[in-house]
């Protein structure tokens, strides 16, 4: 499932993929490999109490489904965690784009992929300006975001209340049903199927993967975005324009939340009023897990798949072992906390070595 | 609430904050009662929007003090739903008697908010994802202690406290501001209250002083927990059974009020009668959408608009007041060249 | 007041190591009660680290700290306040939204059963102001109060504590004359009271006016120790603080071009931050230098040169061409001035970051492609390149800024507008906290880059620095230019010539302009 992203997913903010080993480089790749022993284990535990885990339909498939939209949720996140910022209104945003998909289906009769980009659209439109009122007043990202929520809670269900009856968009376009049911199984080369298990909507997810990890590793405007988290003032004084460079982050997080609100919509069936209520605390536990460093700078694509995925066989294990979805919080919430306290190990270890000449 | 001021210039001040508040509210109030041909002012009435108006003002307090400390705690929902489940568990699963119940929730919100703090100040990670983490393991523990039932406490004389009023004020509110007063004073006039808002204020100069940071970082986290322990109380008494939605939403409102009451967000700085007329404003929202049978969604979206407006108009005053640095791009950071410079150059 | 004979303070021969620098070795000190005692030393001599340690922020590495007679080990601020130590600090650290009364008492506030007593923490207050001959509102909050009132403010809060060490950094940088008299005469009476007063201060003329006795830092070692002051002439202290040991490095001529077009001029300009009427030229291949004390100005010009303050009038043009540069961006790209930071670590370095990123900042928008793509090759490249140019010992490319000794990161932090290829290039204080070999070097460095044809604004406040490079020092104060000096290079002439006009005195050596 991670193939297509391996060898450009992850990033620190230095390059090295392929150039020598570094401390730091080995620490976020041993965690990933951590995570990666994690996740197996866990599977295969899960798999031997209980053979229906292998179950390509009734279990992968659902699992993997909700992992492609939570890794997209966790990038949105990750965008913004990349200048140090974060984004609380994060599913907010996913149900205020899910809604002008919506009504572009409904009311407009757009076919699905321009009503897709209109929702992307005003995904950027409202992370932008977020990012704007930020960078503008000065004021903590948490605060403004946090408000945004609000707003946006509130606009989003009048918006429903006012052009639907039943809080939901009722006019799916064409083709929206296949991508939800359609695993790799639907596509064939001559003889030779996909596994069932993978759902096309995983296409997005990689697709999104690519964008990111592209935009975090080769570009300009990805290293001075962690420039921007790295040191603000220094990036300043680079002559990195800081302010367009925050408004960016938070676009991209809204055009990646918009893109997350359409997958679920997908995925549910239907353009709801409560999409993205569920995303905030899976936006963070996925890049946290996986790497990314709440303070800017350094992000990982892959670590933020990997992150998720490890939250999400946990709860498809718990599940199936009867255990109920009422402890896996607690198991989630212990891990984020192991996971902060070795962030702060590492973050000392790494202070103790600066401080060491060489 | 005269405990709030002190001296002629903060009293000024304070009036100009607070005293709007209280006069938008008030005409508020007035403008509905009009609308409801007076309906809003029979007694019934009264008690009903001063009962609902108990839990959001202790939750205010709550976010308040972190605030107040520059910190943030994200497990008010959680931890309030957390105890208002497992005290009302307590009492009708095991027969545990109400006022031992109530030692019991307040005395282990105290403790869940030590924790908090003993975690920020151990992992030197912000406040909000290390209560990001404890409310996703709060929340848990909610949902299984009470599955998918509605537990009722069961106790005839909690529910008595809960519905009692004197002169059609809820015992309750009554208690709310009693706590709000409380907290006013300590922030006001006590050691561990000043040191609380020093260390938010400035906490290098703080700590210069002699000042233990990480003690009121712990100091304020546990004072949340403990006002969340009250809030969980008051909603056992008052609500006809708890279950696992409880505190689901509580967190937004916690941080409007403060917000809207002229918190400063930085830390050092918190009004709590500011907050208390915030918390009424909200509630007026509320009954305003009522009255006219207006979407409920208009609340959210009113408070939203409002609290974002509130930092971005604090945020220009702020930057009026000193004009003389040059333009920040971005949170958390200051902005570049703002260094203060000595009065040399204004002469 | 004590019967005691001890000295009040001992610190005897402190050590204290940075990361690459040691920045004090050997340093005391010895305060007596009664008297008043001046720590003079030139930026970076150790006089900051001493002061930390015995105000308890820093441990030393080595020597021990005696109060009144007794050994003790301060491991935080609120010990050396227990221990009768109070300090005033360059920066002012008030609580804004306290009052002035919760402020001055807040080392020691006044409780009875855990709460404030307000009777006694504004009899205390008041009795602090009244020491200070000051008149301010207990009540109002310290926010509302001018820079002189805090100032004055965080002096009172040093005399709440009733400690018999007093230690005064630079405390007059922010107060009229009048408002320092007032100040020195308090601190007379401090002294009459038997409490044992350590200033700090750059004015001479201060020093010399109120001080017993005098330590002279340099290098972080004490080269006078305890010498009462009137035993000493302004020369032999100046002379002392700059030492002749490391005078003037020579490098081989350089030749200028003196009658080149200036690369960089500033023709009478004022700032939004309070510059009047500025002046200077740099041609290319010359090193001009800027003297001055902290906040006199120099750092906030090099900003506005880059956009960063507003110029109110007057014009700043490159290469003959009046420009109005709006941010560093356009600084950068369009008219190539490039920016070095005085403070390398919060606005120079990206420390998490790979050496690669912080040098390549600069050039990604040149070797960017379509669609952004900034090929990794060539990045690493020039970092390689530059690296090795400017000899930074690294592990590589991919080693993080934060894992270099100073003197490597701020090579790293000049690296970045050499890779942008910069004709203008303000270099501000480059060699802080750097030892003093690898300031050799870097001397070296800067003094080549002119040759290759650089215009270089240099701003330093290590005079022997200055007169090593500088092809002319211009000495600002106050946010205007002093006077300018002409530098042959001659340490003793120069020096006194540069410190004349930084004290306000008539210049005694050689000045132009």
């Amino acid at each position: 499932m991670t193939a297509p992203a391996t060898d450009r997913g992850e990033i620190t903010a230095s390059d090295g993929a392929r150039s020598a080993p570094r401390l730091r480089w080995n620490a976020g790749t041993a965690q990933r490999l951590g995570l990666i022993v994690v996740i197996a284990g866990l599977v295969v535990a899960f798999g031997s109490a209980r053979t229906a885990f292998y179950d390509q339909q009734l279990t992968m498939f659902p699992l993997l489904r909700d992992i492609a939209v939570l890794t997209v949720v966790g990038l949105a996140q990750m965008a913004v965690l990349s200048i140090g910022h974060m984004n609380l209104a994060v599913g907010r945003m996913a149900a205020f784009s899910a809604m002008f998909m919506g009504l572009a289906y409904q009311d407009w009769h757009l076919p699905l992929y321009p009503g897709l980009a209109i929702g992307l659209l005003a995904g950027a439109a409202i992370g932008g300006l977020t990012g704007w009122i930020i960078a503008v007043t000065g004021v903590n990202s948490f605060v403004v975001t946090l408000a945004m929520d609000f707003a946006l809670l509130g606009l989003v269900s009048l918006v429903y209340a006012q052009t639907t009856t039943v809080a939901a968009f009722t006019t799916n376009p064409a083709g929206m049903d296949g991508l939800r049911t359609y695993s790799l199984a639907d596509v064939c080369v001559g003889q030779v199927c996909g596994s069932p298990a993978v759902p096309q909507l995983l296409l997005f997810t990689v697709l999104a993967m690519l964008i990111v990890g592209y935009l975090y590793s080769r570009t300009r405007i990805g290293r001075e975005l962690l420039l921007v988290g790295s040191n603000i003032k220094a990036a300043q004084l680079s002559g990195i324009p800081a302010m367009r460079r925050v408004v960016g982050a938070h676009a991209l997080s809204g055009t990646l939340a918009a893109l997350a609100g359409f997958m679920l919509a997908v995925a549910g069936g239907s353009f709801t009023a409560t999409i993205g209520s569920e995303f905030m605390i899976p936006s963070f536990l996925g890049p946290v897990l996986g790497g990314t460093l709440l303070t800017g700078g350094v992000v990982s694509v892959i670590g933020t798949l990997l992150g998720t995925t490890l939250t999400q066989v946990i709860r498809q294990g718990l599940t199936l072992l009867g255990i109920g979805l009422e402890s896996l919080n607690i198991y989630l919430g212990v891990i984020l906390l192991v996971a902060l306290s070795a962030n702060r190990i590492r973050a000392v270890l790494s202070e103790r070595r600066a401080v060491t000449p060489r | 609430m005269s405990v709030l001021f002190s001296t002629a210039r903060a009293r000024r001040f304070a009036r100009s904050t607070e005293m709007s508040l209280l006069t938008i509210g008030v005409l508020g109030f007035l403008v509905l009662a009009a609308g409801s041909h007076g309906g809003l002012l029979h007694g019934n009435a009264i008690r009903g929007v001063l009962t609902y108006l108990t839990v959001p003002i202790l939750i205010g307090l709550a976010q308040l003090v972190v605030l107040a400390a520059g910190q943030m705690n994200l497990s008010v929902g959680a931890l309030g739903g957390f105890l208002a489940v497992f005290t009302a568990g307590l009492m009708a699963d095991h027969g545990v008697p109400a006022p031992l119940a109530i030692g019991v929730a307040v005395l282990a919100g105290a403790l869940i908010g030590a924790a908090n703090g003993v975690l920020v100040v151990a992992t030197q990670i912000n406040g909000f994802i290390v209560t990001l983490a404890t409310m996703t393991i709060l929340l848990g523990l909610q949902y299984r202690v009470a599955g998918t039932r509605t537990i009722d406490a069961g106790s005839p004389g909690l529910r008595r406290f809960g519905t009692l009023a004197v002169l059609n004020i809820p015992v309750i509110f009554i208690v709310a501001l009693a706590v709000a007063g409380a907290l006013a004073f300590v922030l006001r006039r006590s050691l561990a209250g000043r040191r609380l808002l020093a260390s938010g204020g400035n906490p290098l100069a703080a700590q210069l002083s002699g000042i233990s940071n990480n003690k009121s970082l712990i100091l304020a986290h546990t004072l949340s927990g403990l006002i969340i322990g009250i809030a969980a109380v008051v909603t056992i008494a008052s609500a006809p059974g708890v279950n696992k939605s409880i505190g689901g939403d509580w967190l937004l409102p916690s941080f409007a009020a403060p917000i809207i009451g002229g918190a400063a967000l930085a830390g050092g700085s918190v009004s709590v009668l500011g907050m208390v007329f915030a918390a009424f404003i909200v509630r007026l929202v509320d009954l305003a959408r009522a009255q006219y049978s207006l979407d409920p969604s208009w609340v959210n979206f009113t408070v939203g608009a409002v609290v974002l407006g509130t930092v971005v108009i604090g945020r220009i005053r702020e930057v009026r007041q000193a004009k003389n640095t040059s333009p920040g791009t971005g949170d958390d950071s200051r902005s570049i060249g703002s260094e203060n410079r000595s009065i040399g150059s204004q002469a | 007041m004590t019967d005691n004979t001890d000295p009040l303070l001992v610190a005897d021969r402190l050590v204290k190591n940075f990361p690459g620098v040691r920045a004090l070795d050997g340093a005391s000190l010895t305060l007596e009660a009664g008297s008043v005692h001046a720590l003079l030393g030139e930026n970076g001599a150790g006089k900051s680290t001493l002061i930390k340690i015995i105000t308890g922020l820093y441990r030393p590495d080595g020597g021990s700290l005696t109060v009144a007679g007794g050994e003790v080990v301060l491991r935080s601020a609120g010990d050396a306040v227990r221990a009768g130590i109070a300090v005033v600090h360059q920066e002012r650290n008030l609580i804004h939204e306290f009052s002035v009364a919760e402020n001055i008492t807040l080392r020691r506030t006044p409780s009875q059963r855990g709460l404030v007593d307000r009777k006694a923490m504004h009899a205390n207050a008041q009795r602090c102001l009244d020491l200070l001959g000051l008149d301010l509102d207990l009540d109002a909050p310290v926010k509302g109060l001018s820079v002189a009132q805090t100032q004055l403010v965080e002096i009172a809060k040093a005399l709440s504590t009733e400690s018999r060490v007093l230690l005064l950094d630079e405390p007059t940088s922010a107060l009229t004359l009048a408002e320092a008299d007032r100040l020195f005469e308090i601190v007379g009476r401090l002294r009459d009271q038997g409490k044992a007063i350590l200033l700090v201060s750059h004015k001479l003329e201060e020093v010399f006016a109120i001080c017993d006795t005098v330590t002279v830092l340099r290098d972080g070692t004490s080269v006078l120790e305890a010498a009462p002051l009137a035993e000493h002439s302004t020369d032999e202290v100046i002379s002392l603080m700059v030492g002749r040991s490391h005078a003037a490095q020579r490098f081989a001529p350089r030749p200028v071009p003196a009658d080149g077009a200036p690369a960089l001029e500033i023709d009478r300009v004022s700032t939004a931050s309070g510059h009047r009427d500025i002046s200077l030229q740099v041609r290319r291949g010359e090193i001009v230098g800027l003297y001055g004390l902290v906040g006199a100005g120099r750092t906030e010009l090099a900003k506005a040169l880059l956009g960063l303050d507003r110029v109110v009038s007057g014009e700043i043009r490159v290469n003959g061409d009046t420009v109005h540069v709006k941010d560093v961006r356009q600084a950068l790209n369009t008219y190539r001035i490039g920016y070095v930071p005085e403070n390398r670590k919060e606005e120079g370095l990206f420390l998490d970051q790979s050496l690669t990123m912080n040098i390549a900042v600069t050039v990604w928008e040149r070797i960017r492609r379509a669609l952004g793509y900034v090929p990794r090759r060539r990045e690493r490249d020039l970092a390689v390149d530059y690296t090795q140019r400017l000899g930074i010992r690294s592990s590589g490319p991919d080693q993080l800024a934060g894992n270099l000794s100073g003197g490597n990161q701020q090579k790293v932090s000049l690296a970045k507008w050499l890779a942008a290829e910069t004709e203008i290039l303000i270099i501000d204080e480059p060699t802080v906290g750097i030892d003093i070999r690898t300031k050799g070097a870097f001397h070296q460095l800067i003094w080549q880059l002119a040759a290759d044809g650089l215009a270089i604004l240099l701003i330093t406040s290590d005079l022997p620095e200055m007169v090593t490079l500088a092809d002319r020092i211009m000495v600002m104060r106050d946010f205007q230019i002093a006077g300018a000096v002409a530098n042959d290079h001659e340490y003793e002439r120069v020096s006194r010539a540069v410190i004349g006009l930084i004290h306000g005195r008539e210049p005694a050596g050689p000045v132009v302009e």
